[in-house]
């Protein structure tokens, strides 16, 4: 029973991070740069969800459409201000710009909204569902079923529509995509967008639960970046199943021991990783550009 | 001279300073200044690790926290003096940085980075965690004044006197390693690895010694910090103090320790301008650093370098006397390679390989386009290792060993593009190819003015490597094999480009060369140029040799013609 529970709160907070990792994992594939700012866009579109909500006194599921949107534009207004110019410079120009952009977010954010956690509302309700004798908090499953669809939703439309197939050729080899006629930098701008409105719906899901200070984003890169490397680097499917498997860890180690032990131990585990397995666990799905 | 007016620039920068703390200071004013010391000190180490090696290391916070703890925890707790813990503040961060160092540092540059943040957010929770020893999320009061000879350094003027003293010998240290054989090993492997590799610098042992630096000075500005705020808590372990080192290397100038110094003075006055942000002064930081890497690079200290020179005219440099290189190592049995193979995933691209490269012999590698001859070169110059198969460089099994350890060994190549680092002057290029042998780079760019003497462009010495044209930049990339005087030299593509009268000049270099006793192979794809110069050619197709004689046969052998016009009945 309290197994099961845990499963559900890990699968949950799992499916959020997955949609950060995504995000992350899809700038890095159509571009080669590190967006150390991922995660302070989590932190920024989980503020942004509490700042809607006063004005939109409506369930969380509404919130979405705006905070995806609002997100986009951040995202695209980032990659103008912090990509586009150094995009032929070293990949530790941008690593170093999206980190800047990350203290403006954050410290941003703790001048309009001061250091305390602030919570966003819920997708649904905040009841807890009773399925066959077993407690399970809508919540969590609202959190899962979203992630799900945003996650089949960017699947949908990078497999299947010509937005998709231009944004995969740019990600896979820009100078080719470029002489075959796909606009490479529009395709960049729409994927940074796309990156930060992942980030943002993770704000909004995990901003109910697990509340949301200016600082949250730090460890959000951290599990992101673990997810990535975990799964592969480069791999989308692998950063949603590093994903997974870093949140269960993480749930599984808090309730047996304590969080800051879950927290350490993933570290740890990461640089056992990096040392012993640098291409990941399933190996690494892009080869360096030359 | 460049030099005499960075002197009198610094001089002049030192003074003002000197005149503000003792004139015009309040004491809340001292207070900002020796803070500023302290985080010039750690910027240092970092100008070291990143600045020059371009590791981007995120433990740089960490290891000031850490130097903090020690000093916050030995002097509250254990009553142990200054002279005790400052060196243990400076040693504890140096230890814990090179096992560290040694699991990572081969890691490519943004995995570096993570495992770095990795490191410093484990220390973080342990910090917090750890109550009995670090007094937890309160941290710890009570830390003793520095003692200096029996004299406790009070907080005001005397602290800040002995925070930018340390300031003062800790810059001159790290200029004295920037300007020396460490910084420009640093530099040349920061902006090309592999080139750096095959130019014999160790890469792992270098960006080694480069974090093991940073964490010392890194460890000795934390327990200043902590003698400066009397108490040690969590805060000097978080993000915040490595964004502001962060910020003020780069604001004031990646890899110059006066950008360190100028950033940090800026940078923590800054926030005293825009009190009304509060503790949200960080979102200038951050304007700060992107504004920096956007517009202007190279940092403050870098405008105001390229400022001077425009002023003052360009630097003209006083040349060294060129000096011959010690001879090459005797290699009697040159280079053999026996069954080598290489698979690239499912593929083979290089398929049971075997060559000798004798001494005094000139060796032509050819082959249609993709046949294997690149990944020949790679696994020879040790830049891929091979899969199986044995590699003997006079007569040692070095089979699978690094390229900087073949390069120290006599083997030298060149690559198809020349690869000379942007920015660089052409005598530093070449001197960068003798810091893995010459005792101090004086030394060394005195033997690479011999080589380019010897390659009859002594004059480009003093130029610039960018906007050289394209056979004079194949000249100083030879210039750079050459002046290793190695026993053997691998050639990719030597001619590519060159004039007939250029390639004339090039023959006749090659054969002296050989002449002296050095083994070349080169691969090529101009039978012109080659075939009256190789005594022998090899051909490959498909990863395998097809031809293996003398190159006046090559022409009519019937495998080579197929290999390169198709064969029949072949699309």
């Amino acid at each position: 029973m309290a197994a099961f529970q845990l499963l559900v709160n890990g699968v949950a907070l799992g499916a959020a991070y997955a949609l950060v990792a995504l995000g992350f994992v899809l700038v890095l594939n159509a571009t080669s740069a590190v967006n150390f700012a991922q995660g302070d866009l989590v932190m920024a579109g989980g503020l942004l969800a509490v700042a809607l909500a006063p004005l939109i006194p409506l369930p969380g599921i509404v919130l979405l459409p705006v905070v995806l949107v609002l997100m986009a534009a951040l995202g695209l207004l980032m990659a103008l201000a912090a990509y586009l110019p150094l995009r032929r410079r070293p990949p530790v120009s941008v690593f170093i710009s999206t980190i800047a952009v990350g203290i403006i977010l954050q410290n941003g954010a703790a001048i309009l909204f001061g250091p305390e956690p602030r919570a966003a509302p819920p997708l649904f309700g905040d009841d807890t569902l009773h399925i066959g004798g077993l407690a399970v908090p809508e919540q969590s499953l609202a959190i899962v079923a979203v992630a799900a669809l945003l996650i089949g939703a960017q699947q949908w439309v990078f497999a299947r529509t010509q937005l998709g197939r231009r944004l995969r050729a740019t990600a896979q080899d820009p100078e080719m995509a470029r002489a075959c006629g796909v606009p490479v930098t529009a395709m960049i701008l729409v994927t940074f967008a796309i990156g930060a409105a992942c980030a943002g719906a993770a704000g909004l899901l995990l901003a109910n639960r697990y509340f949301v200070t200016p600082t949250s984003g730090g460890d959000l890169i951290l599990k992101a970046y673990i997810a990535v490397t975990v799964g592969g680097w480069g791999s989308v499917p692998g950063a949603v199943v590093g994903a997974l498997l870093i949140a269960l860890f993480e749930v599984g180690v808090s309730s047996v021991l304590s969080y800051p032990v879950a927290l350490g131990a993933l570290y740890l585990t990461l640089l056992a990783i990096l040392v012993l397995r640098p291409q990941g666990l399933f190996g690494e799905a892009v080869r360096r550009r030359g | 001279m460049a030099e005499r007016r960075s002197a009198v620039i610094l001089t002049a920068g030192a003074l003002a300073l000197l005149v503000y703390a003792l004139a015009f200071a309040s004491p809340y004013g001292l207070r900002v200044l020796t803070v500023a010391g302290v985080y010039a000190l750690a910027a240092f180490g970092f100008q070291i690790v990143f600045g020059l090696g371009g590791a981007l290391s995120l433990a740089q916070g960490a290891f000031f926290g850490v130097g903090a703890y020690v000093t916050g925890i030995l002097g509250s707790r254990h009553g142990l003096g200054f002279e005790a813990t400052f060196p243990l503040s400076m040693l504890v961060p140096f230890l814990l940085a090179l096992p560290v160092g040694l699991a990572v540092l081969r890691l490519e540059s943004h995995y570096f980075a993570l495992a770095t943040l990795g490191i410093a957010q484990v220390l973080h929770l342990l910090a917090v965690n750890l109550p009995e020893l670090t007094g937890g999320s309160n941290g710890l009061a009570g830390v003793p004044a520095a003692v200096l000879f029996g004299w406790a350094v009070p907080r005001g003027l005397p602290m800040a006197g002995l925070v930018w003293g340390l300031v003062a010998l800790g810059g001159l240290i790290g200029w004295r390693l920037a300007r020396g054989r460490l910084g420009r090993s640093l530099t040349m492997l920061r902006d090309d690895p592999l080139a750096a590799g095959t130019l014999g610098l160790d890469v792992g042992r270098l960006r080694l010694a480069a974090f093991g630096i940073s964490a010392l000075f890194a460890g000795a500005a934390g327990a200043l910090a902590v003698h400066t705020q009397r108490v040690v808590s969590p805060e000097v372990l978080e993000f915040p103090v490595m964004v502001s080192i962060l910020t003020i290397s780069i604001v004031g100038g990646r890899g110059r320790m006066a950008g360190a110094v100028l950033g940090a003075v800026l940078l923590l006055h800054l926030p005293e301008w825009f009190r009304f942000l509060e503790r949200g002064y960080l979102v200038i930081y951050g304007a700060a650093l992107l504004l920096t890497i956007v517009l202007a690079p190279d940092g403050l200290t870098g405008l105001l370098h390229r400022l001077t020179a425009r002023l003052y005219g360009g630097k003209p440099r006083a040349l060294v006397e060129a000096r011959e290189p010690p001879p090459p190592p005797a290699l009697p049995e040159g280079l053999a390679v026996e069954g080598l193979r290489k698979y690239f995933g499912g593929v083979q691209a290089v398929d049971r390989v075997s060559l000798d490269l004798r001494p005094g012999t000139i060796t032509g590698l050819i082959g249609p386009n993709g046949s294997g001859k690149s990944t020949v070169i790679n696994l020879l110059s040790g830049l891929e290792r091979p899969d199986a198969g044995r590699v003997r460089l006079g007569g040692q099994d070095v089979t699978g060993a690094r390229a900087d350890r073949l390069a120290r060994a006599g083997l030298a190549r060149s690559f198809q593009a020349a690869a000379l680092p942007a920015g660089a002057g052409v005598l530093e290029a070449v001197a960068a190819a003798r810091l893995a042998f010459d005792r101090d780079a004086a030394t060394a760019e005195a033997h690479a003015h011999w080589a380019l003497d010897r390659l009859g462009v002594g004059e480009l010495a003093g130029e610039s490597c960018d906007g050289l044209p394209a056979a004079l930049r194949r000249r100083v990339e030879l210039a750079r094999a050459l002046v290793r005087r190695p026993a053997v030299l691998l050639l990719d593509e030597p001619a590519a480009g060159l004039t007939d009268g250029e390639k004339a000049d090039l023959a006749a270099l090659l054969r002296d060369l050989a002449g002296e006793g050095m083994a070349i192979l080169l691969v090529e794809h101009d039978m012109g140029f080659l075939l009256p110069l190789a005594g022998r050619v090899l051909c490959l197709d498909r990863g395998q040799l097809i031809y293996d004689g003398p190159a006046g046969e090559v022409r009519r052998d019937q495998a080579v013609a197929t290999a390169y016009l198709g064969r029949a009945g072949s699309a």
